[in-house]
């Protein structure tokens, strides 16, 4: 095959590169916890003090079971993400005004974590893995700050 | 013939480049600080003397939750010409103290991770564990 026939190929190289790329990328947030400390919890027998020292601080606390006399226990949630990930991205002119963009991603987007429970006197009373909006609940009541009532 | 693949080469490869870039959240707790919190005496108001407004106050039945965090994120990219690769690190510092009915600290439990970040290509561990240890112990207050 003669040079000038080759020449085109990195022409199309090049003009490829405006209008398709390909990526690979990683997103992490936070550190897993310590698999060893979050199996060495034991329910009834650890406390929030305990918790707290072996798996360190939560990225959220919600309230949990809330009486009638207002006394309630807590839930602190575990949460990280580490994605890989594929990419495409697509693009190309259809007309002078307008033009088509199609990106692919191949990650996934559940957050996965752990939830401690704790009852109304903070003795850990049950723990989970796994994604953590399916082991929480939704909806979170409103707070008043502060009220002190 | 050659010299001219040899300067498209050259040329192809010039296009290529990289990029860092780093973003804070918040200024990274101070670990040494917080070791002056005392469960069972000090008080929400002192808490707010020493580490300032909190990021978030849950209500937690009769407790109260204040939340302060730090974030820092560190990308790294390369872009080449028809592929790219992209590695982006996030971590916290997180601090959760609890108080009770009277405003007065029981329990507060601290995460430091903002100075573990790593500019890394997506490929390379960035939980290595003896760089963590490496990390922690320049930062002041972390290792006890």
């Amino acid at each position: 095959m003669s040079g000038a026939r080759r020449r085109p190929y990195w022409l199309l190289a090049l003009g490829l590169g405006a209008c398709v790329t390909g990526d690979y990328s990683r997103v992490s947030f936070n550190e897993p916890v310590d698999a060893a400390a979050l199996r060495s919890l034991a329910p009834g027998q650890d406390d929030l003090t305990s918790v707290l020292a072996k798996l360190g601080a939560p990225v959220d606390v919600r309230e949990y079971r809330v009486n009638a006399d207002r006394t309630s226990g807590m839930a602190l949630v575990y949460s990280w993400r580490e994605e890989y990930g594929w990419g495409l991205d697509i693009s190309m002119p259809v007309s002078g005004e307008a033009s088509a963009r199609l990106e692919l991603d191949f990650g996934g987007t559940d957050l996965p974590g752990c939830v401690v429970w704790f009852d109304e006197d903070l003795v850990l009373e049950r723990w989970r893995e796994g994604l953590v909006g399916d082991l929480l609940s939704k909806r979170r009541r409103p707070a008043p700050v502060l009220d002190g009532q | 013939m050659k010299i001219t693949r040899f300067v498209t080469l050259c040329l192809t490869a010039a296009l290529a480049s990289c990029s860092i870039a780093r973003q804070d959240v918040n200024e990274p707790l101070d670990a040494v600080r917080i070791q002056e919190l005392q469960p069972g005496s000090t008080t929400a108001k002192q808490v707010v003397e020493l580490l300032g407004g909190p990021n978030e106050v849950v209500q937690l039945g009769k407790r109260t939750a204040y939340r302060y965090d730090s974030d820092t994120t560190k990308s790294a990219l390369l872009f080449m010409v028809v592929f790219n690769l992209a590695n982006q690190d996030t971590r916290q510092d997180r601090l959760w103290v609890f108080f009770d009915d009277k405003d007065v600290l029981t329990h507060y439990g601290a995460t430091f991770g903002s100075h573990r970040t790593q500019y890394a290509l997506p490929w390379e561990d960035v939980h290595d564990a003896a760089e963590n240890a490496d990390a922690d112990a320049r930062r002041p207050g972390v290792v006890r």
